[in-house]
């Protein structure tokens, strides 16, 4: 008798290996035979990862076109799942986009998992609390130099090479694909979740300047110090407070600390 | 059939009939229309940090009473169990306090890969000591009995040495866990395995049974397929109305899982299963 353990692993193999052989274990009997009744398993394995991925990379979808469905079975093929949840197997998508074969060659398909994913995951990441423009307005004004913001733990900063948000935002809302644009150099995507909304929007390079020191923990007179290498002084504070509204606005800063 | 037995040997309660709960149909389910006394959640759907999903859930744990029901346990896997999905399934439990928590007489996975599927099992003694001994252990860290329901299979194995039934029969008893008969899963492995419906609902405990599935199916070339896309078929309800029979009064709900129709369809078939349990409760009563 096959132990219950070698039992499980060849049907592992048989339902994972198209082409594995039909395990003796599998009875056979006039209603159908061993291949066809594991066919049922090979078959419903690949349907559900590939509906699980359809599922968290719309925007995938929509600059792959034709070639999406083929790119999700190399992955399939290429990575057993290994989450309890089938809601995770796309963790892995975006880093397979950028070592296999032909796709390596078209770093936007592996920066536009990129984005989707960092959208899945906020979906549904711990809720948070925010700060407001009266909690910020009541520090006093000595105290400024020495505050340091916290962010949002479920904010995420891509880099980007090409006009990715804008086919996730075609995605979004059933429009057709935009013209792919690449970037003469890498550009920020912000991505982040307000109350039970995800956002995402690209940074202008002086805000991701700011916004990535405030995330490294330094403090307001250093983020004030480093805006003005963009902007002189006084535009500089001009700007600053146009972020920090923003940020509040968004829900970007859980709160901060003094000294 | 026996005498219908309504006595339960436990304290869980009776909850009429509900539906499987799903994204398709939260905004018009808010609404509380008439006759849907329960729903049931898919807890792997809720087992996330934060966001929507939980805020719905919220909502409908407002509304209605709500059972648990997992497809990723895998009580039956040579794998041994997973100690975050049990941490995460509990912590659902204790903010759900759901009626009840269910999940499927079958394995997942094995070696650390997952097939996310409801894989049938050997119905052999090796079985049956691996699979009760796992229930225990999850009714312990779950400080609660649970329900397991019987798959929809496509294989059967050389080595069983029991049928399908005694082997749910005996891990209930064994594990001293109670069962939720899917009568949709028992008609189509009877028709996919060519054994007899009726003699599957005889072999199975009446006091064990806390709940019963419906669903739809796909009749493939050779075999059916359980695919809850479509309504009841009659074959089915012929069953249910025997599970009745046999059971007597017990929670019982529709799963729909693809090709949503309109909520009031689902509704209506509720509306049919009632038609066909009330009138012979009544006679038993």
């Amino acid at each position: 008798m096959t132990s219950l353990q070698a039992l499980q692993q060849q049907m592992l193999q048989a339902v994972l290996t198209g082409n594995a052989p039909i395990p003796a274990i599998v009875r056979d009997d006039g209603i159908a035979d061993a291949r066809s009744r594991l066919a049922i398993y090979r078959h419903g394995y690949r349907v559900r990862l590939r509906d699980a991925l359809k599922a968290e990379f719309a925007g995938l979808r929509s600059m792959a076109g034709q070639r999406f469905d083929t790119m999700l079975d190399k992955y399939i093929g290429a990575h057993p799942s290994e989450h309890y949840n089938i809601r995770w197997y796309g963790a892995g998508l975006a880093a397979f986009l950028g070592y296999a074969h032909p796709w390596r060659d078209q770093p936007q398909l592996a920066d536009m998992a990129r984005l989707d994913w960092a959208i899945s995951v906020a979906f549904d990441a711990a809720d948070e609390t925010s700060a407001n423009m009266a909690e910020l307005s009541a520090v006093p004004p000595d105290a400024w130099p020495a505050l340091r913001f916290s962010l949002q733990q479920n904010l995420h900063v891509l880099d980007c090479r090409c006009n990715i948000d804008a086919f996730r935002r075609a995605a979004d809302h059933d429009r057709p694909r935009p013209r792919l644009r690449r970037f003469g150099q890498a550009r920020q995507i912000l991505v982040w979740r307000k109350d039970t909304t995800v956002h995402y929007r690209r940074l202008d390079e002086d805000e991701w300047h700011v916004l990535g020191a405030a995330m490294r923990g330094e403090s307001f007179a250093e983020l004030c110090a480093g805006l003005a290498g963009h902007h002189g002084e006084t535009v500089a504070m001009q700007r600053m407070a146009v972020m920090l509204q923003g940020w509040l606005a968004a829900g970007l800063v859980r709160g901060w600390t003094l000294g | 059939m026996a005498t219908p037995v309504t006595e339960r040997p436990d304290a869980l309660p009776y909850l009429g009939y509900g539906l499987g709960l799903r994204v398709e149909h939260y905004e018009t389910l808010l609404a509380q229309p008439a006759g849907i006394e329960w729903l049931e959640i898919v807890s792997e759907n809720y087992m996330v940090h934060g966001g929507l999903p939980l805020v719905w859930l919220d909502r409908f744990r407002e509304r209605y009473p709500l059972v648990m029901h997992g497809v990723s346990l895998s009580i039956g896997s040579t794998d041994p169990l997973d100690d975050d999905y049990l941490a995460r399934l509990a912590a659902l439990a204790e903010r759900v306090q759901p009626a009840w928590v269910s999940d499927h007489l079958c394995w997942t996975g094995v070696q650390g890969v997952n097939l996310h599927d409801l894989m049938p099992l050997p119905y052999t003694e090796e079985a049956l000591d691996h699979v009760a001994a796992r229930v225990q252990q999850v009714q312990d860290r779950l400080k609660r009995r649970i329900l397991l329901e019987n798959v929809s299979s496509y294989v059967s194995f050389a080595d069983s040495q029991l049928s399908e039934w005694e082997f749910l029969a005996e891990v209930a008893e064994r594990a001293d866990c109670l069962i939720l008969l899917d009568i949709n899963n028992v008609h189509v492995s009877a028709m996919n395995h060519g054994f007899s419906a009726l003699d599957y609902l005889r072999g199975i405990p009446v006091p064990r049974v806390q709940q019963f599935h419906l669903a739809g199916y796909e009749q493939g070339a050779q075999l059916i397929i359980d695919t809850h896309d479509a309504p009841v078929s009659n074959a089915v309800w012929d069953l249910y109305t025997e599970a009745v029979r046999r059971f007597g009064r017990v929670s019982t709900m529709i799963e729909r899982d693809d090709d949503f129709p309109p909520l009031s369809e689902l509704v209506l078939e509720l509306q049919h299963a009632r038609a066909l349990a009330e009138p012979l409760l009544r006679d038993a009563a």
